[in-house]
């Protein structure tokens, strides 16, 4: 699902950033992979039809703020119309922080989101589910423990229907582990760890990825990135370019 | 079927133009507005994007550099013609105070034709610099080396446009005032707008509000781009008691009402104690950074004279935590800032960091510049302190290399006592004179690019040593 990391889908991952090294892109990269996936699959004879519309979304991104602006900027450039796939029902949002009066309850996105993933089909096997992010609904005034409730929910609803399930969280204090994260690293399966570079922001290299088995990994069947072998990236409109660590293949 | 789409040339630019705006060299979908101050429009990118909203961090409790950057905004929002909402509670008192354009553009605008300004006065942004940062031609009589005659002169910020280019990134003078049948004018015109928050007893209530009336604002029309100006989230007197959460769901509430509302666009500065990164535990300016869509602190000098020493050509360290990225993955300011100076360094072979900013704010005007530490133990630490008599010769000397080397950095050398003191923050160096014909030289020398320099006494009284915040103990090592 993931490329250049192998993480088999239905899988968990809980991916870090920073503010001077945010995983934009590898949330518009899942997204867009995952919709030209299904593309080629629908093209190529013997393989099943495309899926006709009611069998629900491909992919489905509750987020904090829905900018389809950008979202669609971003996949325009690579090539992925997503205008189209938003009018067919492939890709849907979902704005889980809008609030109907003066409670801040996500259990009313849950209960929409749950009923969609468990409406859809089960020919597609190739799902997504994108939460971004967390720790902005903690910001902006929901309660940690109904967060963590949420995303143990969604968790589960996935897990049933084999979806693939992401999700984002942003560290502020880089050397801390504060509550909310460690809970999520307790139950996540994989955690993709995306740091800048510790000499501060170069024109070459935009920052680090690692990739770390969480606490509800069974065996260790994806090729892990410790972080001190970490994949670094340079990020470019079309996408990330990815070389290993002190390396500059393709890069410069 | 192919996957190339061929570009439709008539879809292409279904964006408004909107007048005041320009269209981003990152993306032809991204409208950029002006600040009104050049500097921070490069470290931008270009301008704050519509739709996006900038947030000023200024720590500093004894300077209002972050209020004077709403000004500009402001005032660049008037000149554009686009409307401008300032929410404030004090929001007259801030408008009297706005800067405006010089008062010989003026005089000149009104006598002269569209056409014929263009010809009479010429760039008058570069006669700015001119007058306050670089040394006038004259002055520079001195040889340099054969190599170095064809280089350009320093240069730590972007040029000022010029008057008469697009409607966009006007010049404004601080020294002069908005005229106030002007603001009257747009006031009655509704293309400006004071917008009092209210509410503030009550804990959020005054965010809310505010929320409100801008969605109220940003929904009336969309014929011309409206500008949000909040000069101090969180003080007191307007936010009343604001809560970590509270400011952090305004902002992300803003920041999704303009997503949803694009011709819309606000810069936001933060009241000095929101400003400082402990508020609320560790991380507050990242938690501000992640909610918006750009985020810089301007980190004033004034608390700390040990900066304010190093550091005598500015008042304050700019420091960024976000860049608008509306459309890209790669912010704009990347790939286009030449102040921050990323693009340089990434096209060529590895990567060197970015440049150090700084700001400084001078007679005339606010300016961002690139921060350069002195050479290594400063550029005065080689000069040992001259004999009596030859008090001319070496001021001569250091005059002119002070001029050279510090053009870029240090233009407004200590007032009135700069003929006796010569220091840049490392030792410092008396230099006594001879009798009154002296002055005379040193004055056009040294302060040739002043430009009022004081008046010399006839004699001088001796005036004790001044001791400045750096004082090197150990002796010189270069003591020829």
């Amino acid at each position: 699902m993931f490329s250049p990391f192998d993480i088999p889908s239905g899988a968990f991952t809980l991916i870090t950033d920073e503010l001077s090294a945010p995983a934009d892109f590898l949330l518009h990269g899942a997204v867009n992979a995952c919709l030209k996936e299904q593309a080629t699959k629908a093209r190529v004879p013997g393989l099943r039809a495309k899926p006709e519309s009611g069998a629900g979304p491909m992919v489905l991104v509750l987020s904090s703020l829905v900018d389809l602006a950008k979202w669609k900027a971003v996949a325009s450039k690579q090539n992925v119309n997503l205008t189209q796939h938003i009018t067919n029902g492939t890709v849907k949002f979902v704005d889980v922080a809008s609030t109907e009066g003066s409670e801040m309850v996500l259990s009313e996105a849950f209960n929409s989101v749950s009923e969609i993933i468990r409406s859809s089909s089960s020919e597609i096997s190739e799902r997504l589910v994108i939460l971004d992010d967390v720790s902005t609904l903690e910001w902006i005034g929901f309660s940690p423990l109904d967060i963590m409730r949420f995303v143990r929910a969604l968790r589960i609803a996935c897990h049933k229907a084999n979806w693939t399930f992401i999700v984002r969280y942003h560290v502020v204090t880089p050397n801390e582990v504060d509550e909310q994260l460690q809970q999520l690293l307790g139950i996540c399966t994989y955690h993709l760890d995306v740091r800048p570079l510790y000499s501060g922001r170069s024109g070459a290299v935009s920052g680090e990825i690692a990739l770390h088995l969480g606490a509800a990994a069974r065996q260790d069947e994806v090729k892990l990135i410790k972080r001190s072998g970490s994949l670094q990236y340079r990020l470019l409109d079309t996408g990330p370019v990815y070389f290993q660590k002190g390396t500059s293949e393709g890069v410069l | 079927m192919s996957s190339f789409k061929r570009k439709d040339p008539s879809k292409q630019s279904n964006l408004k133009s909107y007048e005041g705006t320009r269209v981003s060299p990152a993306s032809s979908s991204t409208i950029n507005t002006s600040t009104g101050i050049s500097s921070l429009d490069d470290i931008l990118g270009g301008g704050l994007p519509l739709s996006c909203s900038l947030v000023i961090a200024a720590p500093d409790l004894h300077s209002s550099y972050g209020e004077l950057v709403q000004k500009y905004w402001v005032a660049e929002g008037l000149a554009c013609g686009h409307r401008v909402c300032v929410i404030d509670d004090y929001a007259e008192d801030f408008l009297r105070d706005l800067m405006w354009y010089p008062k010989s553009t003026l005089s000149v605008a009104s006598e002269a034709t569209s056409g014929g300004i263009k010809e009479k006065e010429g760039p008058l942004g570069s006669t700015f610099e001119d007058e306050e940062d670089e040394p006038t031609p004259t002055d520079r009589k001195v040889k340099i080396a054969w190599r170095y005659e064809q280089m350009k002169p320093f240069q730590t910020t972007v040029s000022t446009p010029s008057l008469t280019s697009e409607n966009y990134c006007h010049v404004f003078d601080l020294t002069s005032r908005v005229p106030t049948p002007v603001v009257n004018e747009k006031l009655v015109s509704g293309k400006l707008s004071l917008l009092a928050p209210g509410n503030p007893n009550r804990t959020g209530g005054a965010t809310m509000s505010a929320l409100r009336q801008v969605e109220q604002v940003l929904q009336e029309q969309s014929t011309v781009p409206i500008r949000i100006c909040i000069p101090s989230l969180g003080s007191p007197a307007t936010w009343g008691d604001i809560t970590p959460s509270n400011a952090l769901q305004f902002l992300h509430s803003l920041r999704g009402l303009l997503r949803k509302y694009p011709h819309g666009c606000a810069s936001i500065t933060l009241a000095p104690h929101l400003s400082s990164d402990n508020w609320s535990g560790s991380g507050w300016l990242q938690k501000v950074g992640w909610v918006t869509d750009a985020s810089l602190t301007l980190a004033a000098f004034s608390a700390d004279p040990a900066l304010s020493a190093t550091f005598p050509s500015h008042h304050g360290i700019v420091h960024i935590t976000a860049l608008p990225s509306p459309s890209t993955l790669v912010a704009p300011s990347d790939r286009f800032s030449t102040l921050r100076g990323l693009a340089s360094s990434a096209s060529g072979f590895g990567g060197s960091g970015e440049n150090n900013l700084a700001f400084k704010c001078t007679r005339k005007r606010l300016i961002f510049e690139t921060l350069h530490l002195d050479l290594d133990g400063g550029v005065s630490e080689r000069r040992t302190s001259a004999p009596s008599s030859t008090a001319v010769e070496l001021t001569t000397a250091t005059g002119t290399s002070i001029s050279a080397s510090a053009a870029a950095k240090s233009h407004d050398h200590s007032q009135g006592t700069c003929n006796d003191h010569v220091s840049s923050g490392g030792p410092r160096i008396d230099i006594e004179f001879e009798g009154p014909a002296v002055p005379e030289e040193k004055k056009a020398v040294v302060a040739g690019e002043l430009i009022a320099p004081s008046p010399q006494p006839e004699t001088r009284p001796k005036k004790p040593k001044k001791k400045v915040a750096f004082f090197s103990d150990r002796p010189d090592v270069y003591d020829f």
